[in-house]
């Protein structure tokens, strides 16, 4: 909230700003740039580097502008004005660069060196310095990632504060005193923090180097486009440069609304999969034995089949809103099927609903903004540094301004240094929820969390993971805690565009703008802008139309962008679907898994080709553009699917992104929300059963095929599969830390490497869903947990991968 | 800091080992152990002898010929210049810094405990002494036998007993 | 001024007995502390005030007016944090006044916990002054023991408890945030101001930072008045000092002193004169900080505003002295290369300049200097001055700028002639 204004004079300058701006911020509203290096926006000032000198009248001494807020009337006269500020930054300049290597020829940084541009412009010609530079082995690695050329480190700590402040992972730390001090890590303690790459973008030196883009490409080489992140629902601005076509690198943009300054090292480092050797660019089709074919070929040939036969679609989650939109009216209006889905196993219910239809709703969603200055947050079902991970920095921020942060859920997150967590086993949060609805008193988490929602009213936030929903009442449950504290509620969902396909009726149930299909009110409304809908009743979800292509009722199944051999949270019945439906349409960017069971490749291209929106987790619609042609013939999934209703003899009624949009905006407008529950009948208490429950999620760093040949980023972030279990469970199973454990579930068995540890809920067992080892949804069968049973493996091979060495992520051991 | 005294008090330094430990005890980073740690001279991070000498060579006391000191030093405990310890692993040499001892000049630490008034003289005689396993005596207070057991009484694990 | 004066800290230097608690109290020990369970906490400021008591420590700020900072309505509990950290090159009073008459400062600093409204009061000792610890730890215990510390000191029902703290050798330390700072455990590194330690200090509290020879001022005034501790020193510097002289004189020592004395009776009626009758060339008024003077300025007195005219300060009064045969080059080089080894890093100008004037004064005094390295020591002293984050780098300045100012020959002849004047052996054949 900005405070009153103040009026100043800078360089005989007027300006006003709101009172505790620094003078270093107040400058650059009237454009005057004062040199600095451990100045940074979003970071608490230091004044460690001493660069940022002025004069102010009236103090004796120089003062620096990034630790001194402005005072009404003030007079500040920097090195445009002042002798004294201009002699003081050029002296501290010849100071840097005492020790600063000739490295600019062979550095990375060169060309878009802050330390580069200041001494040209601030500094003096020519040193004086004749005596010996310290010289240091170079570079160090800190982490398969990020190399330290400590000679080129000019020690403004913008990394550790970086560390100390935003991400809180403090593995980088400044060592020693006098010249000695150094950046470092604790040796055999890797910088293993999903931020860490943010620490390479605010170095205003060379001295922190992204490896992978290590001797790569000079800025003068790159085009660069503006673009949003697609790995999460996050919504990071980036910008992707490309070098002769390849994209070698993504940087984070800066959005004070989105994602401050920030992404994560996934969203920074897994940007090779749309270059991928296994990227396709024409359309394929079998009966030619899988050979390039043309789009004339295959669509008509699909046409007929879509015509005459069950047609059902699956997607992922990375398609842009338009895509999403029209699929949505293809099934609907040509197709005549409700059968489509993008969700995997949560079925959000009225949660899901709400969140389909705020989409367009500013005033009802829930933004960055509104965490940062919440007073107290409730978190269930979510583990946002992994799944959302720019929002978990917004929590930290939040926590840091004193926010109270309570989550639960069923492993410790790594909130766990700002946030009370109530580790939670899977389907028990129900009654969690129930008892912070009801505001027990009783001094125990839940009374300390609704006390505190209480306190915030309005202000307050309700987030709910879209895991959440694997019970069917728990989203809800959530939403009417909201409802009746009166607090903020968003139901959170993962992937980059999952919100997008929510809002465009991606869904059995739901038409776009949340309205549903079964209230012939809300149907009525898209059939005034799409004609009539085709489709008769509700569709079938994921599950149940894999269970149709299994058993051969379904003729036509679409998957696009999606993987559900790796990712349906049911693997045999998804390996049966595939192998028993007649017809197999794959569109992506690549085939990957899918060959042996593909009929038909239609190439889609990837989001830096694109043009169009994602919808992220707030609700917020932000515009990509392509950052370089479409490759070979693939196009935007949209054009793909107009293309197939043309073949079918009919129209999507738009051919091109213009009449799309002006068709989405017609029915993307501000509506009346459906009613939120605020009667509950009590969800009872948990009945705690003998057996364990297994569940899991995606880490960040996975096998996920948009992380496809990020090796320097797996080999600095990515684990072998493994489980946790909590101490009372391994101690009741005599199960130690450290030995292989074979988890049988219903369908299926797995070994893994067991890590007990008191952050797992007790009663539960978690494994990761993706990782090299385990294809976690070989244990499921239709939702994300499952029931299951662990005994100790003889095979001492499997015991040899258990618990890392490094802290992880989620933290040191407590 | 007191547990990073504890740490060298047993090992004789403070170990990688020591740092890791030292962080899961107190749930913080090895890093973030390991920049305290490195930050102060007294901690010492690299190996030591079973004796650390400290030689005062700062304004008074160089005034008042510290330096002819600290080279009898080097001679006799067989510390060679930039060194970490001597060969045998008896001693541990420094230069020091201001050790408020400037009325005794020139000043000596041996193990955290005085000796004044220093002459290379008078080093090479408690030099050899430590040699041969004596444990001279300060001109202030207790002496501290080993770097070790000064170590242990800085982590506040001396008894104190009334004066 | 006379040096014939009643003695108020070494008062009882010549007794033993005062170190043990029953001793102290004999001779009329922690009195002072009584007085002050019958005031108020505003009368202790008050009286505290009027005294005139200042810093003794280097600053010089009046301890009244810090203590009277204090905000004592944030919710938060005030800490007194005693530092005891002195590393000043030439400084070694404190540990003299502590190793004698440690239930004095044990007094002060519970004076001073009352004035505040504190209940935990600090000690941060530095990690060389070992033994010296020790004997504090003992001091405290037998407090703790007869109840002038703890929960109920003096039956008065008021806590005030004592925590001793050891540093591990950083000079840093001494600087009142960096010391808070060590004190939590973190790295010795100041911290930015605002805000102040008296509203946002140890453990992001009010705080008060007080010098040993400060609180050890406290007890009397508590018992003698404000009046009484006026009786000597000079109108804006009342009370005495503790000096310390070394070097190059025939008795060094601890001494105390009413401020204003001219530096010339403690030399030579204390010190005994330069060492062996040799002639005095330069001194450090307070430590290698202050900008040393020379034989000039032998009449100057020892106070904080005599000093500031005469182009230096009074620090911490740890007069070091140099005599015809000492090099000011040399002994220059040494004391920059302290600087250089205790700056903590944090900042550009005293990490690297301070760096970069060892190297050219090395150069200087091993006769590789050129001419054009007495340019660069006049913009190290100038880019050093008031630039950095801390005043550490103004000591470096200091030891820059009074050399060069007071003996510019010097410099020039290291470079003239290659090498050290006083150390070239046949010189005259060199000069010839």
């Amino acid at each position: 909230m900005p405070g009153e204004p103040v009026t100043l004079t800078i360089d005989d300058k007027e300006v006003t700003v709101p009172k505790g701006t620094l003078i270093i911020r107040a400058a650059e509203q009237v454009g005057i740039e004062v040199p600095r290096f451990c100045d940074h926006p979003y970071l608490a000032p230091a004044g460690a580097c001493r660069q940022c000198y002025v004069q102010v009248e009236g103090q004796a001494k120089l003062q620096t502008s990034c630790t001194v807020p402005v005072a009404p009337g003030m007079v500040v006269r920097t090195q445009n004005t002042s002798e004294a500020a201009r002699q003081a930054q050029v002296a501290n300049l010849e100071f840097l660069l005492l020790n600063h290597p000739l490295d600019c020829p062979i550095c990375d940084r060169g060309g878009e060196c802050p330390l580069q541009d200041q001494a040209l412009a601030f500094g003096p010609g020519e040193s004086r310095f004749i005596d010996a530079k310290r010289v240091f082995p170079k570079p160090v690695p800190l982490s398969p990632l990020v190399g330290l050329d400590r000679e080129r480190c000019i020690l403004c700590a913008r990394c550790t504060r970086f560390c100390d402040e935003i991400s809180g992972d403090r593995f980088l730390e400044l060592f020693a005193r006098s010249a000695g001090e150094r950046v470092s890590i604790a040796a055999g303690e890797d910088f293993r923090s999903p931020f860490s790459g943010n620490t390479i973008q605010i170095c205003p030196v060379g001295a922190l180097t992204a490896t992978p883009y290590r001797f790569v490409a000079r800025p003068f080489d790159l085009t660069s486009g503006d673009s949003v992140c697609q790995h999460c629902s996050a919504g990071c601005n980036v910008r992707v440069d490309v070098r002769r076509g390849e994209v070698v690198r993504v940087l984070a943009r800066e959005n004070p609304d989105v994602n401050d300054a920030w992404i994560c090292d996934k969203g920074r480092f897994a940007y090779r999969h749309a270059d991928a050797p296994g990227r396709i660019t024409t359309p394929l089709i079998r009966d030619r034995g899988l050979e390039p074919a043309s789009f004339g070929e295959v669509l008509p040939w699909l046409a007929e089949r879509c015509r005459t036969g069950r047609v059902a679609f699956l997607t992922g989650g990375r398609l842009m809103d338009e895509d999403y939109y029209a699929l949505s009216k293809l099934a609907r209006t040509v197709i005549r099927t409700n059968d489509l889905d993008h969700r995997r196993a949560f079925h959000g219910g009225l949660a899901e609903v709400v969140a389909a239809a705020a989409v367009t709703d500013r005033e009802r969603s829930v933004t960055y903004a509104d965490i940062e200055h919440a007073p107290v947050i409730l978190l269930a079902g979510l583990d946002a540094e992994q799944e959302v991970p720019i929002l978990h920095l917004r929590i930290r921020k939040a926590a840091a301004h004193g926010a109270k942060v309570f989550v639960v859920h069923p492993r410790r997150t790594r909130l766990y240094d700002v946030a009370e967590h109530l580790p939670t086993r899977p389907g028990h949060e129900v009654f969690v929820l129930d008892r912070i609805r009801e505001g027990v008193d009783d001094g125990s988490f839940e009374a300390r969390a609704a006390a505190a929602l209480r306190s915030a009213g309005a202000q307050g936030i309700v987030l709910a993971g879209e895991r959440l929903a694997e019970h069917p009442l728990a989203a809800d449950l959530a939403l009417a805690i909201a409802s009746k504290i009166g607090s903020r509620f968003c139901y959170v969902t993962r992937r980059a565009n999952d919100r997008g396909a929510l809002g465009a009726g991606v869904h059995p149930s739901l038409l776009p703008g949340g309205r549903r299909f079964g209230v012939a009110g809300e149907r009525a409304e898209v059939e005034a802008v799409w004609g009539p809908i085709m489709a008769s009743e509700d569709g079938r979800d994921a599950q149940q139309i894999l269970q149709a292509c299994a058993d051969r009722s379904v003729d036509v199944l679409f998957v696009i962008g999606a993987d559900p051999l790796r990712d349906h949270p049911d693997a045999v019945l998804a390996r049966r679907a595939l192998a028993n439906v007649a017809t197999l349409v794959v569109q992506s960017v690549e085939l990957g898994g899918l060959e042996p069971f593909a009929s038909v490749f239609l190439p889609a291209a990837p989001a830096v080709e694109k043009d169009g929106h994602l919808t992220d987790w707030e609700g917020r619609w932000q515009r990509i553009r392509p950052v370089r042609d479409a490759l070979g013939i693939s196009r935007p999934d949209w054009e793909i699917f107009a293309g197939l209703a043309a073949a079918m003899g009919s129209d999507l009624g738009f051919e091109t992104l213009e009449e799309l949009h002006e068709e989405m905006a017609s029915l993307f407008v501000p509506r009346v929300m459906p009613e939120r529950p605020n009667v509950w009948a009590g969800a009872g208490a948990p009945q705690w059963l003998d057996d364990l429950t297994l569940f899991t999620y995606p880490l960040l760093v996975d096998e996920g095929t948009l992380s496809d040949r990020a090796d320097e980023l797996k080999a600095a972030l990515e684990e072998p599969a493994f489980a946790e279990m909590h101490p009372v469970d391994a101690e009741k199973r005599g199960l130690v830390d450290g030995v292989g454990v074979r988890l049988t579930t219903a369908a299926g068995d797995a070994t893994v490497p067991l890590r007990v540890t008191d952050h797992v809920a007790a009663g539960s067992v978690f494994v990761p869903f993706n990782q090299p080892g385990l294809a976690a949804n070989t244990l499921l069968s239709g939702r994300s947990t499952a029931s299951v049973t662990v005994e100790a493996v003889a095979d001492v091979e499997s015991a040899a991968s258990a618990v890392p060495d490094a802290a992880l992520a989620t933290g040191p051991p407590a | 800091m007191p547990l990073l005294y504890l740490a060298q008090s047993v090992e004789g330094s403070v170990t990688r080992e020591a740092l890791r430990e030292i962080g899961a005890l107190l749930g913080i980073t090895t890093a973030e152990v390991e920049a305290v740690a490195s930050f102060y001279t007294m901690f010492r991070l690299r190996p030591t002898g079973t004796h650390v000498i400290s030689v005062c060579t700062n304004l008074a006391c160089k005034l008042r010929g510290a330096e002819a000191v600290f080279e009898a030093a080097h001679e006799a405990s067989g510390v060679a210049h930039g060194a970490e310890r001597s060969d045998d692993g008896l001693f541990t040499l420094h230069e020091e810094e201001c050790l408020g001892v400037c009325d005794f000049a020139p000043a000596v630490q041996i193990n955290f405990c005085n000796h004044d008034n220093l002459t290379p003289e008078r080093m090479r005689e408690l030099v050899a002494g430590l040699r041969a396993g004596e444990v001279p005596s300060p001109a202030r207070g207790p002496a501290f036998d080993s770097f070790k057991t000064a170590s242990r009484a800085l982590a506040g694990l001396e008894e104190v007993t009334s004066a | 001024m006379s040096l014939r004066f009643e003695p108020r800290l070494t008062r009882d230097w010549g007794d033993p007995s005062v170190i043990g608690l029953e001793g102290y109290v004999a001779k009329g020990g922690y009195q002072g502390l009584s007085k002050a369970l019958a005031m108020t906490d505003a009368d202790i400021v008050e009286v505290v005030k009027s005294s005139g008591l200042r810093g003794r420590g280097g600053a010089g700020f009046p301890a009244g007016m810090k203590w009277g900072f204090v905000p004592r309505d944030t919710g938060k509990p005030t800490y007194v944090v005693v530092n005891f950290d002195e590393s000043e090159p030439g400084t070694c009073n404190n540990r003299e006044l502590v190793e004698r008459d440690p239930h004095r400062l044990l007094e002060g600093m519970a004076i001073a916990a009352l004035a505040i409204g504190c209940e935990t009061a600090y000690l941060y000792v530095r990690g060389e002054y070992l033994w010296q610890s020790i004997v504090l730890e003992r001091a405290i215990a037998e407090a703790y023991a007869t109840g002038h510390l703890g929960p109920d000191v003096q039956g008065s029902g008021k806590r005030v408890d004592a925590v001793l703290h050891r540093g591990a050798g950083a000079y840093i330390c001494g600087e009142e945030t960096a010391l808070l700072n060590s004190l939590e455990g973190l790295r010795g590194q100041p911290r930015l101001r605002p805000p102040f330690p008296a509203v946002e200090g140890l453990f992001a509290s009010p705080t008060v930072i007080n010098n040993v020879e400060t609180l050890m001022n406290v007890p009397d005034i508590l018992v003698r008045g404000a009046e009484w501790f006026r009786e000597l020193g000079t109108e804006k510097s009342p009370g005495t000092k503790m000096v310390t002289v070394s070097g190059k004189v025939e008795r060094p020592g601890n001494f105390e002193v009413p401020l204003g004395t001219p530096f010339r009776s403690v030399l030579e009626e204390l010190a005994g004169g330069v060492l062996d009758g040799r002639t005095l060339k330069a001194w450090t008024p307070g430590g290698s900080s202050t900008p040393m003077l020379t034989a000039e300025h032998v009449d100057v007195g020892l106070d904080y505003e005599s000093l500031a005219e005469a182009g230096s300060m009074l620090g911490t009064a740890a007069i070091m002295v140099m005599d015809d045969t000492d090099c000011v080059v040399d002994c220059a080089t040494r004391m920059v290369r302290f600087y250089a080894h205790e700056s903590c890093g944090k900042c550009t100008p005293c990490r690297e300049g301070s760096w970069w004037a060892t190297r050219v004064l090395e150069r200087l005094e091993e006769g590789q200097g050129l001419a054009a390295d007495l340019p660069i020591m006049h913009d190290l002293g100038t880019n050093l001055l008031f630039r950095a984050f801390c005043a550490l780098a103004d000591g470096t300045a200091s030891v820059i700028n009074s050399s060069l100012q007071h003996f510019p020959d010097e410099y020039e002849a290291h470079v003239r002639l290659g090498g050290c004047p006083l150390k070239v052996e046949h010189l005259e054949e060199v000069l010839a």
